[in-house]
C-alpha cells in the first residue's frame, strides 16, 4: 500500500479505537457511578421561576427545590414566583399551602436631601457604609444617608436615588433582600404586599418629637394620632407606629389614619402607581441652633 | 544525580520561574474568574493540579507509546500495515485532538467517580472540576510534555511529564492565591469604575507576573551549587 494511505489510515484508526475505548467507560462508568436523584427535585426546579435571587434564603433555585421536597422549608418561600409557583410546587408533592404574599422591599425614611438636617460636611468615601461610622455628619441619626449602597447592590435595577433618597420601584423589586442587608441603619425592610396597596410607615426615628422636627420635616413625631382609627392595627412602638402585617386590614379605613398624620410619615406603597406625595410639608429644614448643634467643649 | 538534578529542574522552573499563569500567560480565565476569595482560589488550584497530573500522565502514555516519532506501538502497525521500513512514522499531528478527547472524558470519569463516592467532596471541589476540563494551561502542559518527546538530547520520562505537571500546577495555585489575597484587598480600593472588575484584575497580572521575572535564573544557580557540592 502506499505510505500517505496508510498514514491515514492509522491516523483514522488510531482516533477510533481512543473514541470507542473513552466511549465504553464513560458509558460504563454513567451506569456504575449512578447516583439516583429523587425526580420530584427535578420536577420541582423546573417549576421555580430560575432566577437564583435567594430571596427564599437558599443558595439557588435547586438547593431550595431540594430542601421543599425533604419537607425541610415551606413551598411558600419563593418571591419571584409568587402565588402561581407555590400552588404548582404544592400540586406537585401533594402538600397543603395557606396564601402567599410577594415579599418587597420598603424604605422607613421619607426625607429627601433637603429636608433633613445636615450637620458637618463629609467628603470622605462616598458609601452609607462609611458615613454611618462618623458621627455628626446628619442630623437624624436613623434616617437615609443617601450614597446609593442599595442602589449598587440591587441587581434588578429597582431602587433609584431621588434627592438623595432611595425609592424603591416595587414592580421591579423581586424581595431579595440584597438592600436589606446592605443598609447600615436598617430602615429597608422586606414587607408581604397582600393587596395592591399597602400601608408603610416611612420613617425609623424613635426619638421624641420635639428632637424629630429639630433635625427632619417630615419625621414621624409620635404623636399617636393615626392609631385610633386604625382598629389596632396600628401600635405605637418606641414613638414609632408600627403596622401590623399579619392583621386582616380588610374593613379598616386606612386614608382616616394618614389624614390624621400632621407629617408625611405613614403613606400607601402600592403596584402599579407612584407613591402618594405628601401635603404642604416646608420643602427645606433650617438648623435650630439651640438643640442641634453639638455644644460640647473640646478640651484637649 | 544528574536525573535528580533536572527533575529539580523541571519542577522549580514550571512553578515559579516560567510559571504557567505569569510567564506563559495560559489559564487565564480562571485566574481572573475564581480569584474573589482566597478559598475559592485555594480550591481551583488543587483541582487544577490534580486534573493537569491525570492528563499529564494520560497524555504523556498516549504520546510516548503512539504520537510521538517512531513511537514503538504506531512504528509496529506501520509495518504490520506494510508501510517503507525506511520511512519513520509520525503521528503529531493528532496530538490536539487526542489530548482534548483524553482528558476531557477523564475528567468526566474523575468527576462521575468522586460524585459517587466522595458527595462531600464533591460539593465542595467538584464545580471546578468540568470548569477546567481541556483548559489552556492544561493543554499547554500536555503540549510541553510533547515537544520533549520529539526526539533530540533527551526523551522525557513519565516522572519529566509529572514533575512539569504537579510543578506547573502549584504554580497555578500560588499564583491565583496571591491573586485572590491581592483583589479581596482591591474590594475596599476606591478603583475608576472604567477599571472595576477584570480590569484592574488583569492590571495586577501584569504587575505580579513583573514581580515572578525576578525568579529568572535561581534554577541554574541552585543547579550549579548542588552540581559543585556533590562533585566535591
Amino acid at each position: 500500500m502506499d505510505n500517505t494511505l496508510i498514514t491515514i489510515l492509522l491516523a483514522a484508526g488510531i482516533l477510533l479505537v481512543i473514541a470507542v475505548l473513552m466511549a465504553l467507560i464513560l458509558g460504563w462508568a454513567n451506569i456504575a457511578f449512578h447516583v439516583p436523584t429523587d425526580p420530584k427535585i427535578t420536577a420541582v426546579t423546573e417549576i421555580l421561576p430560575g432566577a437564583n435571587c435567594g430571596g427564599c434564603g437558599f443558595v439557588g433555585c435547586a438547593e431550595y427545590a431540594e430542601a421543599v421536597v425533604k419537607g425541610k422549608a415551606p413551598a411558600t418561600l419563593c418571591g419571584p414566583g409568587g402565588q402561581d409557583t407555590a400552588n404548582k410546587v404544592a400540586e406537585t408533592l401533594g402538600l397543603a399551602i395557606g396564601e402567599t404574599w410577594p415579599f418587597k422591599a420598603v424604605v422607613h425614611c421619607a426625607a429627601t436631601r433637603e429636608q433633613r438636617l445636615k450637620q458637618t460636611p463629609y467628603f470622605g468615601e462616598q458609601t452609607c457604609a462609611a458615613a454611618n461610622l462618623v458621627p455628626g455628619i446628619q442630623g437624624c441619626v436613623y434616617g437615609c444617608l443617601g450614597y446609593g449602597d442599595c442602589q449598587d447592590v440591587c441587581e434588578y435595577g429597582a431602587i433609584d436615588m431621588v434627592d438623595g433618597l432611595a425609592v424603591i420601584d416595587v414592580d421591579k423589586c423581586t424581595g431579595c433582600r440584597a438592600c436589606e442587608k446592605a443598609c447600615p441603619r436598617g430602615i429597608i425592610t422586606m414587607i408581604p404586599f397582600k393587596t395592591e396597596e399597602v400601608l408603610v410607615v416611612t420613617c425609623s426615628n424613635k426619638d421624641k418629637g420635639v428632637l424629630v422636627k429639630d433635625v427632619c420635616t417630615v419625621g414621624c413625631i409620635g404623636c399617636s394620632a393615626c392609631t385610633k382609627p386604625s382598629d389596632g392595627l396600628i401600635e405605637m412602638v418606641n414613638d414609632l407606629p408600627v403596622v401590623n402585617y399579619d392583621k386582616d386590614s380588610s374593613g379598616i379605613d386606612l386614608n382616616k389614619s394618614i389624614d390624621k398624620c400632621p407629617r408625611e410619615s405613614l403613606v400607601f406603597i402600592g403596584l402599579h402607581k407612584d407613591k402618594k406625595k405628601a401635603k404642604g410639608q416646608p420643602e427645606r429644614i433650617e438648623a435650630n441652633f439651640a438643640t442641634t448643634i453639638d455644644q460640647t467643649e473640646w478640651r484637649g | 544525580m544528574d536525573t535528580i538534578i533536572s527533575l529539580f529542574l523541571i519542577f522549580i522552573g514550571a512553578a515559579l520561574i516560567n510559571n504557567f499563569v505569569l510567564h506563559y500567560f495560559v489559564g487565564i480565565c480562571p485566574f481572573i474568574g475564581v480569584s474573589r476569595r482566597v478559598d475559592m482560589a485555594f480550591g481551583m488550584g488543587c483541582a487544577v493540579t490534580f486534573v493537569i497530573a491525570i492528563a499529564a500522565t494520560l497524555s504523556w502514555t498516549l504520546t510516548f507509546y503512539i504520537l510521538r516519532p517512531d513511537a514503538p506501538l504506531s512504528a509496529w502497525l506501520w509495518k504490520a500495515l506494510g508501510g517503507n521500513p525506511d520511512v519513520s512514522v509520525d503521528l503529531s499531528i493528532l496530538s490536539y485532538i487526542a489530548y482534548i478527547f483524553v482528558i476531557a472524558s477523564s475528567v468526566q470519569f474523575v468527576e462521575m467517580y468522586v460524585k459517587k463516592f466522595f458527595p462531600a467532596l464533591h460539593r465542595s471541589f467538584g464545580i471546578f472540576l468540568p470548569l477546567i476540563t481541556t483548559n489552556c494551561a492544561i493543554l499547554f502542559a500536555c503540549l510541553e510534555i510533547m515537544k520533549n518527546l520529539q526526539g533530540g538530547d533527551q526523551i522525557w520520562g513519565l516522572h519529566h511529564a509529572l514533575a512539569l505537571s504537579v510543578g506547573g500546577g502549584i504554580g497555578f495555585t500560588i499564583a491565583i492565591v496571591i491573586m485572590a489575597g491581592l483583589r479581596e484587598e482591591l474590594e475596599l480600593c476606591d478603583v475608576p469604575k472604567a477599571l472595576k472588575g477584570p480590569g484592574i484584575a488583569l492590571l495586577v497580572a501584569g504587575i505580579l507576573a513583573m514581580a515572578f521575572m525576578g525568579f529568572t535564573g535561581v534554577d541554574r544557580g541552585v543547579a550549579d551549587a548542588i552540581r559543585t557540592l556533590t562533585h566535591n
